[in-house]
């Protein structure tokens, strides 16, 4: 079982790094892709710095506290897309057919699939995040949180676009429902959660679960608390447990097709 | 002994139906219709260790839909599979280590890497320690004959190499059975030809059990001593390639020069397919006139020249997916 799940991560691991590998080909394109998504991820902040001139805190959070926040969520969203990309693309592999490879390997199908590409670009998202903890202040056990947090809550979005994506076993084309869900996520998950109110709320611990993914972590990075942390791994492994469920329940449906396709 | 047993196999698609234009969509939207698609209806059939076997049949008789259920790609809806003693359905991954699969429509190879770096990380996803895949890639690489393009990205190979590639990488793990989903498709005669040779060649040394499907007859001719026949997902013809030709090769194709004009309308037996005045072709049918009767009426003293000829395979093989139809 341990000597199975090793050689996953194996499989996993060089799957990543040639899917790298094949975005370097062209470095021009590589890098500019990442300076742009750091770029662009610091232009938003320029809006924040007006705010908190006019006010001290917003939401319960202070400007330090935001830089968190932003850097959080885009090592959330950046590990999520950097090392599982193709999760966010299951919907299309399930209609175009396109899991049948993976199917005849004897490895995981679901982990095998969505480690298959990478976001370049999601490199960029990472950097920053990093860069955000700098500012914040960085130590050895805001560190070690911050990236806990952001693998934890990378984990979570991916099982949402798991769970999103493989209803395409059942109702077809649902790109687009599983897209406005992941950016949904992405849009709230910079803003400080107490300013929502209401049935915003009530999202954030449901269907939209960014309770889990940046505000409770958040919390526990600037004052740790162990029944806090051990919610957010139970709601971790709760969702990554649906992911697996409905995938593998919807798998059974899956029709492949004919259609001629090559992995570039 | 058998490593494939297949037993009342059926797989049926749920297809959505819809009228005609933009008001046959909105009425879809309100109300969808949907169409089933009996796949694969019923079929039975096992294959012994060693053998090479065609699956054959017209475009949407069910051949790559069985072949997915084989491999665990597919669930069927009933029936059971039982490949060297593993059930696809509940044991894909240990069945995957036993099966190589090659689908000439789906490329399984990174095209930014070598087919070396490839075969390294099939190796790595089969658990096959780095020096036996070394071992492997170098057997394997003499008897594909690699050793000119093993280190040239994929993506720069030409199609024969990148299919002589693609079987490499489904053998690494040493398979008992391969599945190749017409594996010459796109290629031109003499490419088709190599890649035979090869796939004959690694069927006599590591005694592979091989099921092929092909629509082209030569590949099926050349390689596979017994033929399933499938067609609108039923099997029509389960038989010896030896026992086909032998029960549909009753018919002769002769085309002779002739010195003088012969006039074989309403003859029994004999179906004339050309006639340009001295130069004649019929078709003889041997069970209702033997061939030499047919050269007594054309008369030997006036024939100049002749060639007596087989119906080809590939008309046989229509003759039988038609009678399918029927």
């Amino acid at each position: 079982m341990l000597t199975a799940v090793k050689n996953q991560i194996k499989v996993s691991f060089l799957s990543t790094r040639y899917a790298l590998e094949r975005e370097m080909l062209n470095k021009v394109t590589f890098i500019t892709n990442i300076i742009f998504m750091i770029l662009n991820n610091s232009c938003f902040i320029v809006q924040w710095i007006i705010l908190y001139s006019i006010k001290d805190n917003i939401g319960g959070l202070g400007f330090k506290e935001l830089l968190l926040l932003w850097g959080l969520a885009a090592g959330t969203f950046g590990f999520a897309r950097f090392f599982c990309e193709s999760a966010f693309n299951i919907s299309d592999a399930i209609n175009k057919g396109t899991l049948d490879n993976y199917l005849v390997q004897p490895k995981n199908v679901l982990l095998s699939y969505i480690t298959s590409t990478v976001q370049v670009s999601c490199l960029g998202d990472m950097l920053y995040a990093y860069i955000m903890l700098f500012i914040y202040g960085i130590t050895v056990k805001s560190f070690i949180l911050f990236t806990f947090f952001c693998i934890n809550g990378a984990l979570i979005v991916v099982a949402l676009a798991i769970i999103f994506g493989s209803l395409s076993f059942w109702f077809g084309r649902v790109e687009l429902v599983a897209d406005t869900m992941n950016s949904l996520m992405v849009n709230f998950a910079t803003y400080p959660d107490g300013i929502f109110k209401g049935i915003v709320k009530i999202l954030f611990y449901t269907i939209i679960p960014l309770e889990f993914v940046n505000y409770i972590p958040i919390r526990l990075i600037i004052d740790f608390n162990l029944n806090s942390f051990i919610i957010v791994i139970a709601v971790t492994i709760f969702f990554i447990s649906l992911a697996f469920i409905i995938f593998y329940q919807g798998l059974k449906r899956y029709s492949s097709s004919n259609l001629m396709n090559v992995r570039i | 002994m058998a490593v494939i047993t297949v037993k009342n196999l059926s797989k049926s698609f749920k297809v959505k139906t819809k009228e005609k234009g933009l008001k046959g969509s909105l009425k879809s939207i309100i109300k969808t219709k949907y169409k089933i698609i009996k796949a694969v209806k019923n079929i039975s059939f096992s294959v012994e260790k060693g053998e090479m076997i065609a699956f054959i049949g017209p475009n949407g008789a069910g051949k790559s839909t069985s072949i997915k259920m084989m491999t665990g790609i597919l669930y069927p809806d009933k029936g059971s599979i039982d490949i060297l003693g593993l059930n696809p359905v509940k044991e894909r991954k240990k069945l995957a280590y036993e099966i190589g699969c090659v689908f000439g429509q789906k490329e399984q190879l990174w095209t930014h890497l070598t087919p070396y770096d490839n075969f390294r990380f099939f190796g790595a996803i089969y658990d096959i320690p780095n020096s036996r895949v070394e071992k492997k890639i170098n057997e394997l690489k003499e008897l594909f004959e690699l050793d000119d393009f093993i280190n040239t990205p994929v993506r720069n190979l030409s199609l024969g190499q990148r299919i002589r590639c693609e079987i490499v990488a489904s053998l690494i793990h040493e398979p008992k059975i391969l599945f190749l989903d017409e594996p010459t498709i796109g290629l031109d005669p003499v490419v088709k030809e190599n890649i035979r040779v090869l796939i004959k060649r690694m069927n006599k040394e590591y005694k592979t059990t091989v099921v092929l499907t092909s629509h082209d007859v030569s590949d099926i001719e050349k390689l596979c001593k017994r033929v399933i026949i499938v067609n609108n997902g039923s099997i029509v013809l389960d038989d010896t390639m030896e026992n086909l030709k032998y029960h549909y090769l009753n018919k002769k194709i002769v085309d002779a020069k002739m010195k003088e004009q012969v006039n074989l309308d309403d003859e029994d037996g004999i179906t004339i397919l050309k006639d340009k005045g001295y130069n004649l072709k019929i078709e003889v049918d041997t069970k209702k006139k033997s061939v030499s009767d047919a050269l007594k009426l054309l008369n030997p003293d006036n024939i100049i020249d002749i060639n007596i000829s087989n119906v080809p395979l590939e008309q046989i093989i229509s003759d039988i997916y038609k009678e399918g139809d029927k």
